[in-house]
This record gives C-alpha cells, structure tokens and sequence, in this order.
C-alpha cells in the first residue's frame, strides 16, 4: 500500500485534466446563453431607410399567429419627420421579440416557460408550462412581451416558428413587406442575405449596453437620432 | 391614458406591494423574535406577547402573501407548477425553494417554542417524544429561523433587483432597503400587537428591547434611501432618469410625503419632542405603529410603481 508522491502528484494531474469538462459545465451552469449551439442562428434584419410605415407586416402576424387585435406581438413606431428635397420624410422603428442570445426573459422566468430554442436561437414560450406570473413581461427591457388574452400565458414573437417557418416559408412580416424592408435568415451562416447585409451596412441594435445581445439588427433612417 | 396608477411600462401593479409589505413583516417579526429570545427572554419565553404573535403572524403573512400572490397569475390554478418545475437561474423560483423551507423549518422553530404547552394539551407519548426531539434543536432552530428570515427580508428586494429593464429597481442597495424596512414595519407590528391583543406592558422586557430598535432602523433607512437615490444620480444615463422622475410628480409626492415625512421625519421629530410620559402612552404607540406600517406599505408602493416608470 502506500502511494508514492510521484504518483499522487500524476494522479493530481490527470485529475485536473479529466476535471477540464466540469469548467465548462461550470461555466455554462454559470451562463447558459451564450454558448453557440448549433450552426443556425435566426436573425432579422429592419431596414429603416425603407420602411413606409404601411402596417402590412401587422395583419399577417396576427391572423398565421391567432393574435387577437387587442394586442399585438410586432409594432411599427414613428421616429420623426424630416425635411428632404422639399419633401416631408417620416421615419419609422419596429418594435417586437429582439431574440437575444442572452435573453433576461428566459433567466428570470420561475418555471423554464421561457426559453431559448438551442437549434435555432429563437426565444419562445412553452405555454403549457407558464404560470402568468408576468416576470418575463417586466424583465424585457424592449417591453415586448404581453399576456395573450386567451390562453393566458406570457405570448410574443416567435419568428412564426410554429406557422410559417414550419411549413418552410419566412416569417408573415417578412413575406408580405412591399418595399423589402425586413431581412430574415441565419446570421452564423456568412453566404445568407441577412449575413451579407449586415456586413454591407451599418446597422444597430437595441440597447448592448444591457448585455442581451440581440438578434433583430436595424439600419438606422437616414435623419436624425437613432432611437435605441 | 397615463396616470400615476395606469402606464404603459407598468407590469406589476399593487397587489404585489401589499406581498412585498405582508414577506417583510413575517421575516422581521421572525428576526427579532429570534433575537429576543436569544438575548432578552432567556426563559419562558413561550409566555411573551410579542413571541406570540410573531408565532401566529409570521406563518400567516407569509400564506396571505403567497395567496395574493398565486391570485395575481393570469394563470391562478397553475400555481403549482412553480413547485414542479425550477429554475435556479430565476430569483422567483429560488424565492419558491426559500418560502418552502422557510415554512417548514418556522413550523419546527413553533413547536419548539410551545413545547411544554403542546406535550400538556396533547397526552399521546409519541407526540411528546417528537416534540421533545424538535426541542432539543431549539438552538439550532433559532439560528436556521434568523438566517432564513434574513433570506426572505432580502429575497424582494433581489426580486425586484434582477430586472434589469427598470434602472431604479436594478439597484444593489434594493434589498438591503426592503431588509431594513421590513424590521420597521416589524417592529410596528409588534409593538401593536403586543399592546392590543396581548396586554403587555410598555416597560415589559421584550417592547422595551423593541422600542430601542426603532431609531437606529429609521436612521438605517434614511441612509439606505440616501445612498439608493444618489447612486441612480450619479450613475447617469436613465438610472439619473429614473431618479428625477421618481422624486417628482405623483411619486414625488409620495415619496416625500409618504416615506420621509410620516416614515422616516415625524418619529424621529416626535421622539425627540415628545416627553417621557407621553412616549409610554399606550395611544400615543399604538397610533405611531399603525403610521410605521402606512409608511413602509406606501415605501413598497413607491418603489413599485416609480420603479416601472423609466427603462433601461
């Protein structure tokens, strides 16, 4: 019996080699949402130099997504009017799920209701799992999350996850924009629309400061302030 | 369609103050229980008004204030699955892990207390020997009851402190606030309590202790408040936003009259004017605990509702 220092000390050291997994379940244990999973990573892009504030984008997503009309889970907001060539010129933002890669929604929320889809990053609701406790309403800090009237549970955009995307089609907004104003795609893949635009342009996102890293990208009107 | 009441940031309305008031109470009711018990009423303290109620108050705040709570989902009957399905990442659902052992261990701290009176009304041997074996823990218990209250005093606060959407309610010195004001309308309660329902003495040992709690914990809270308000000032940006729009307006208004004037000015203004004699008067303390106890719910109003004003 008896061991040796030389193989205590070897024995120490293939421990702390076989112990290099448990970092980074450690770490993730610590910070699941930033991991990379998977190689799609839905993004969407919202051109602001083209946006005409028509309200296409609102009807479709409420009649694929059974949204009824008191609320809604995208809104397109006014960002001022500007003078350009004689001409009255009006801005717009869009306003719905940024689908953070580390969203405060999902690590609030009591139940795991919430949560990031690992194989697509889209930020979705198990709505047979959520109570209505509206924690994840009061913790997103783009205010985009509403109980829906009926089920009762916490409800927003999903990128038309369960209607649209399932049947292999992009998001209703994004299909029915006349002026081509959204971009969809996956952002981790460098030959999409969505990745060569991105690169092409300057574009921001909503509140970074925050450390949500959000996935809905904005090109910024052509006048005044960005509205973060 | 913007009032003081109404607002579209507005997520968690009052019935959420009167939980974060009814948490507080049980968990510094449960602290200077402990407390009293430890170092003031080294015997018999089963006999004290105020270790009576914080017996029955305590339990049942926490219940209230859990089915207030269970009825403010917009999904009541699935309140259960908040006790299935965790999240260690969420404060909720550790403050659901909190409040289970919480409960279970201020059951035992119960027992503990009440002893010799329970093996005297229930003549079964085997309840006698359980009781007995909890009893023999009653150390063990207090200090596991003073941690756990602690816990809960703070649990709110860090409740409130994860959303980091409402840069007045994202502040670390939050919980530390909801502590102190706790023991305040703890103390409050007591001393209403131990008066009214228990006919205790003003010089009894235990309100005696109490009373001396009441300025340090007011000055605490003039201090806490102090440094929650400059720390948003000084942080710039929205957090300055969220500070000046809290302490003006409605809110404003509140705040200052509400917290500083009734809460925090006028006993420290009454305790420094008012006479020996009058100090004792049992009207005199009952009207101040029932002030003490507005203050600290219009507090808790008052950080919920100026806190959903501004985002981040």
């Amino acid at each position: 019996m008896g061991v040796s220092r030389r193989g205590f000390i070897m024995g120490i050291g293939g421990a702390a080699l076989a112990a290099n997994p448990i970092n980074r379940i450690l770490a993730e244990v610590i910070n699941p949402q930033t991991l990379v999973i998977g190689n799609i990573r839905y993004g969407m892009v919202h051109d602001e130099t083209k946006c005409i504030c028509c309200r296409a984008c609102i009807l479709p997503c409420h009649r694929e997504n059974k949204v009824p009309a008191e609320v809604t889970r995208l809104d397109s907001l006014d960002n001022g009017t500007y003078r350009e060539l004689n001409k009255n010129s009006r801005q717009f933002v869009r306003k719905s799920c940024q689908h953070c890669d580390n969203p405060p929604c999902v690590a609030v929320c009591p139940t795991g209701a919430s949560y990031k889809d690992p194989k697509t990053g889209i930020v979705d609701v198990h709505h047979d799992r959520c109570v209505g406790c509206r924690y994840c309403l009061a913790a997103c800090p783009y205010h985009v999350r509403f109980i829906h009237p009926l089920s009762k549970t916490a409800d927003k955009c999903n990128f038309c996850r369960d209607t649209n995307l399932a049947a292999g089609k992009p998001p209703a907004c994004v299909a029915i924009c006349p002026v081509k104003a959204l971009t969809f795609g996956n952002l981790d893949d460098p030959d999409s629309d969505i990745a060569k635009l991105i690169a092409s342009k300057t574009v921001y996102r909503n509140k970074l400061y925050l450390g949500t890293s959000p996935k809905l990208y904005h090109i910024a009107g052509k006048f005044g302030e960005i509205r973060g | 369609m913007n009032t003081a009441f109404h607002f579209d940031t507005l997520v968690w309305d009052w019935p959420i103050a009167v939980y974060l008031l009814l948490i507080g109470i049980s968990s510094g009711m449960v602290i200077i229980a402990v407390l009293l018990k430890r170092y003031i009423l080294v015997v018999n303290a089963a006999d004290d008004g105020v270790i009576k109620a914080t017996t029955i108050i305590a339990p049942l705040t926490v219940i209230l204030g859990l089915v207030i709570l269970i009825f403010h989902l917009a999904r009541s009957w699935t309140f259960w699955y908040l006790m299935v399905f965790y999240n260690p990442h969420s404060i909720m659902s550790l403050g659901v892990m909190l409040f289970q052992i919480y409960m279970a261990v201020l059951i035992l701290w119960i027992i503990a207390i009440y002893q010799a009176k329970i093996s005297d009304i229930i003549n079964l041997a085997w309840v006698s020997r359980l009781v007995r074996l909890i009893a023999k823990g009653e150390r063990g218990l207090d200090i596991i009851m003073i941690f756990l209250a602690v816990l809960l005093g703070v649990y709110t606060g860090f409740l409130l402190l994860a959303l980091k959407s409402y840069p007045l309610l994202n502040n670390p010195v939050l919980p530390l606030l909801f502590l102190a004001s706790g023991l305040t309308s703890a103390v409050a309660m007591a001393i209403l309590c131990g008066l009214m329902f228990y006919k205790q003495s003003v010089h009894s040992p235990s309100l005696a202790f109490i009373h001396k709690l009441e300025l340090p914990l007011i000055i605490m809270e003039f201090g806490l408040l102090a440094v929650f308000f400059i720390g948003l000032i000084f942080g710039g940006g929205q957090k300055e936003v969220a500070a000046t729009t809290a302490l003006r307006g409605f809110w404003g208004a509140v705040f200052w009259l509400g917290v500083m004037g009734l809460g925090i000015l006028l006993p420290i203004a009454l305790k420094l004017l008012c006479s020996e004699r009058t100090k004792f008067n049992k009207a005199y303390l009952v009207t101040m605990s029932a002030i003490g106890l507005c203050s600290v719910f219009i507090l808790r109003m008052f950080i919920l509702y100026a806190g959903q004003m501004v985002m981040a």
